[in-house]
């Protein structure tokens, strides 16, 4: 054991010990989370040239609306009320007269778009106010390039269809002036569960739920730990390649046992990890105390986090170095790199389903199986429904198994494939190598 | 007391033997040689002492103790193929390689060498700004840092100039005197006759030839005329009795043929031309070397 902490020592000086290290510290969070910065800080960035709309408005009773909405828009959002910079571009309806040919009249407007003269054009069926729901009317199309994304789509079916329905309810002999109420829309609040004070007796109101908060927690949880693996992990592939192709290995084997070796760098990779891991969570506490949000967050679960996190490390890192041991150049690495993330990529595709039914059949089984188990179950651990504690220990008592499993493989491994020179690591040598040493 | 002993040991990789049925006794304090071709089985030999390869069969005990339980604290060992981490000053590399295996400080005995060798100045320089030879000379230090009952040594020669090979022989006679046990693996013969009491040579995995470098010699008798002069090769090849001829410049080994006299063949070479310096001799390491490794199909024992 002394031996495996006087490497992981050296391991861990030479990992953090670095500018790199700390930089990436630093900067990490800000890659991990990358896309929502992005989006952020590109939300203002739009294409501010004016948009512009044929409408054949074939019902006649939509187009007033929809020019009056626009122009109320445009008026409100196309120049900064302050500075008088144009911020976004301005919807422009114009209205076509329908021709008896709509399939003719049709492509010439598709043209007009090709040409660049329209954006869009819009075909509003006759029959949109008593649609024939039996033989699928009222019908209203858009016509543009790349029509399905379009923002402009979405923005003429949210101003048309209250408009519908309003014109609609007052052909119907409903008063214009009750109308408004008719069709007030009420959204159903997410809350949490009411609870009783243990001190006070007092039943505690149930606090307002934001889907915000609701997925905060599983994917800082399940970032947290991607970045853990990346730092502490992933790594060991090339470190212990670069050991093998530099001739430092043997080297080393001639103090210490090649299961020493193997579990030096893994010590060492874990010990990076927790570092990583107590400076996150360090900020991350001392930020949500600041913010006065500490009451919403689930300190409960660092002790899981810690557990989970340890034993990932442990089977992927184990594995890896391993892995590393039987590459002889950059190459193998490189071929080896993919199978190294798996257990990193399938629990992101997992992330809709986990947030959306954590509970789920697939989600539950999928979350217990080792190596996925650590970011799977820490996923739903955070997750406001809650699981049974009894899958989380289940969880956490095969990943341990296996933690055990891919050390022992590993390392019989690693023995063998640290000295071999100059061969491709086979997955039927990698078997037959962790099975019969 | 014996600081070695393998016993029918045999290791194999697939279809290859590489060790085949090896048996060999280095005693306490000795310095042995292993000697052979390339790819002969010399440095899995030394693997297996390190307990870096496994035998299939045979037993190997190590300093009293089975090679399983041997304490690696107690050997040094200086691998053929060998690296420093090239990022990490000299004198970290050094302390860290001797406190993994001593488990202790041992800053006392890296700065001694350091400064044995002349590398003290350098010692807060990284590897990879160190010379050749003075990295060699880094790994011999990490081999002997702490100071090692048992030196395995493969190759610790190789790729050396001859003024850091001296420095090295003397770190090596210097811990032979205190009473280090030494096995290393060399393809120079020199050096080997040098610095052996015992020479082991491995071809193919089987051990061809094992004693002291006297009784080796002995074993070959006193078949060999070496000749100092400007004397065609050809011309001695053809003289009667001559079984082999080995040439090095103006130095000539004649190897006699079975029955033949050497007072008859040493007329025969003086009548070849003028001759500085002719003697009756035993056969040098490498002339041993040479015959075990490519019979000629000549008897080699006298």
């Amino acid at each position: 054991m002394r031996k495996v902490l006087r490497l992981a020592r050296r391991e861990y000086v030479a990992s953090t010990r670095t500018k790199g290290f700390l930089i990436g510290l630093l900067i990490a969070p800000f890659f991990m989370s990358g896309g929502m910065i992005a989006m952020k800080l590109t939300e203002g960035h739009v294409n501010t040239r004016d948009r512009r709309v044929a409408v054949i408005d074939r019902s006649g009773r939509l187009m007033p609306s929809i020019a009056a909405d626009a122009a109320s828009r445009n008026q409100r959002e196309v120049h900064d009320a302050e500075t008088g910079e144009k911020v976004d571009a301005a919807y422009l309806f114009e209205e076509v007269v329908p021709l008896a040919d709509r399939k003719a009249q049709q492509l010439a407007l598709s043209q007009r778009v090709r040409d660049g003269e329209l954006a869009a054009f819009l075909d509003i069926g006759a029959d949109v106010m008593a649609p024939d729901l039996q033989a699928g009317g009222g019908r209203i199309t858009y016509h543009a390039r790349g029509a399905a994304l379009d923002e402009l789509r979405r923005w003429i079916e949210n101003v048309v269809n209250p408009h519908l329905r309003r014109l609609r309810l007052i052909a119907a002999g409903v008063e214009p002036a009750a109308v408004d109420a008719l069709l007030h829309w009420l959204p159903v609040q997410a809350m949490g569960l009411a609870e009783m004070d243990a001190d006070s007796g007092l039943v505690r109101a149930a606090r307002r739920d934001h889907p915000a908060e609701a997925v905060a927690v599983p994917i800082a949880a399940s970032l947290l730990m991607i970045l853990m693996m990346l730092m502490g992990a992933i790594p060991l592939l090339n470190s212990v390649m670069e050991e093998k192709t530099q001739r430092i290995a043997e080297v080393l084997l001639g103090s210490i046992s090649p299961f020493e070796f193997m579990m030096g760098k893994v010590v060492g990779g874990l010990a990076v990890s927790l570092t990583a891991s107590a400076f996150y969570v360090l900020v991350g506490v001392v930020a949500v105390v600041y913010l006065g949000w500490a009451d919403r967050v689930p300190f409960h679960l660092l002790p899981w986090f810690a557990a989970f996190m340890v034993l990932a490390i442990l089977m992927v890192g184990g594995g890896l170095a391993a892995l590393g041991a039987a590459c002889s150049d950059a190459k193998d690495a490189q071929n080896l790199g993919l199978p190294a993330v798996f257990p990193i990529l399938v629990p992101m595709f997992l992330l809709g389903p986990v947030m959306r039914e954590p509970n789920s059949a697939l989600v539950t089984w999928a979350s217990l199986v080792p190596p996925f188990s650590p970011m799977l179950m820490m996923m739903r651990l955070g997750h406001p429904e809650g699981i049974p504690a009894w899958q989380a220990w289940v969880a956490l008592a095969l990943a341990a198994a296996l933690a055990i499993v891919t050390i022992f493989a590993g390392g019989r491994v690693f023995r063998i494939a640290i000295l071999t020179q100059g061969k491709e690591p086979r997955l039927s040598d990698l078997a037959r190598w962790a099975l019969r040493g | 007391m014996n600081a070695l002993e393998l016993t029918a040991v045999t290791k194999t990789f697939g279809a290859k033997v590489a060790v085949d049925d090896l048996s060999l006794s280095v005693p306490a304090g000795s310095v042995y040689g292993f000697i052979g071709p390339n790819g002969s089985g010399k440095t899995t030999a030394l693997r297996l002492l390190m307990r870096i390869l496994y035998p299939d069969r045979g037993a190997i005990r190590v300093l009293g103790c089975d090679v399983s339980e041997a304490s690696l604290e107690r050997i040094g060992y200086l691998p053929e193929e060998r690296g420093l981490y090239r990022k990490m000053k000299l004198w970290d590399v050094l302390t860290f390689l001797g406190e993994l295996r001593a488990g202790h400080g041992v800053d006392v005995q890296v700065q001694a060498w350091l400064e044995r060798f002349g590398l003290a100045e350098r010692a807060m320089a990284r590897v990879e700004e160190l010379s050749k030879g003075m990295s060699q000379k880094a790994q011999f230090i990490a081999a002997v840092v702490p100071r090692p009952e048992l030196l395995v040594l493969d190759e610790p020669f190789s790729g050396l100039d001859p003024v850091n090979a001296d420095v090295l022989r003397e770190a090596v006679m210097e811990l032979s005197a205190a009473g280090t046990t030494i096995v290393f693996s060399t393809h120079d013969m020199s050096a080997a006759e040098q610095l052996c009491d015992y020479v082991f040579m491995i071809q193919q995995g089987r051990k061809v030839l094992d004693g002291t470098l006297e009784s080796i010699k002995s074993e070959y008798g006193a078949d060999t005329i070496r000749v100092t002069g400007r004397l065609e090769e050809a011309a001695l090849a053809g003289l009667p009795g001559v079984a082999h001829v080995a040439g090095r410049g103006h130095l000539k080994e004649l190897r006699l043929a079975a029955g033949a006299q050497p007072q008859d063949l040493l007329a025969r070479v003086v009548a070849l031309g003028p001759v500085e310096r002719l003697e009756i001799a035993r056969p040098s390491l490498h002339d041993i070397f040479v015959r075990l490794a490519q019979p000629t199909g000549e008897p080699t024992c006298a």
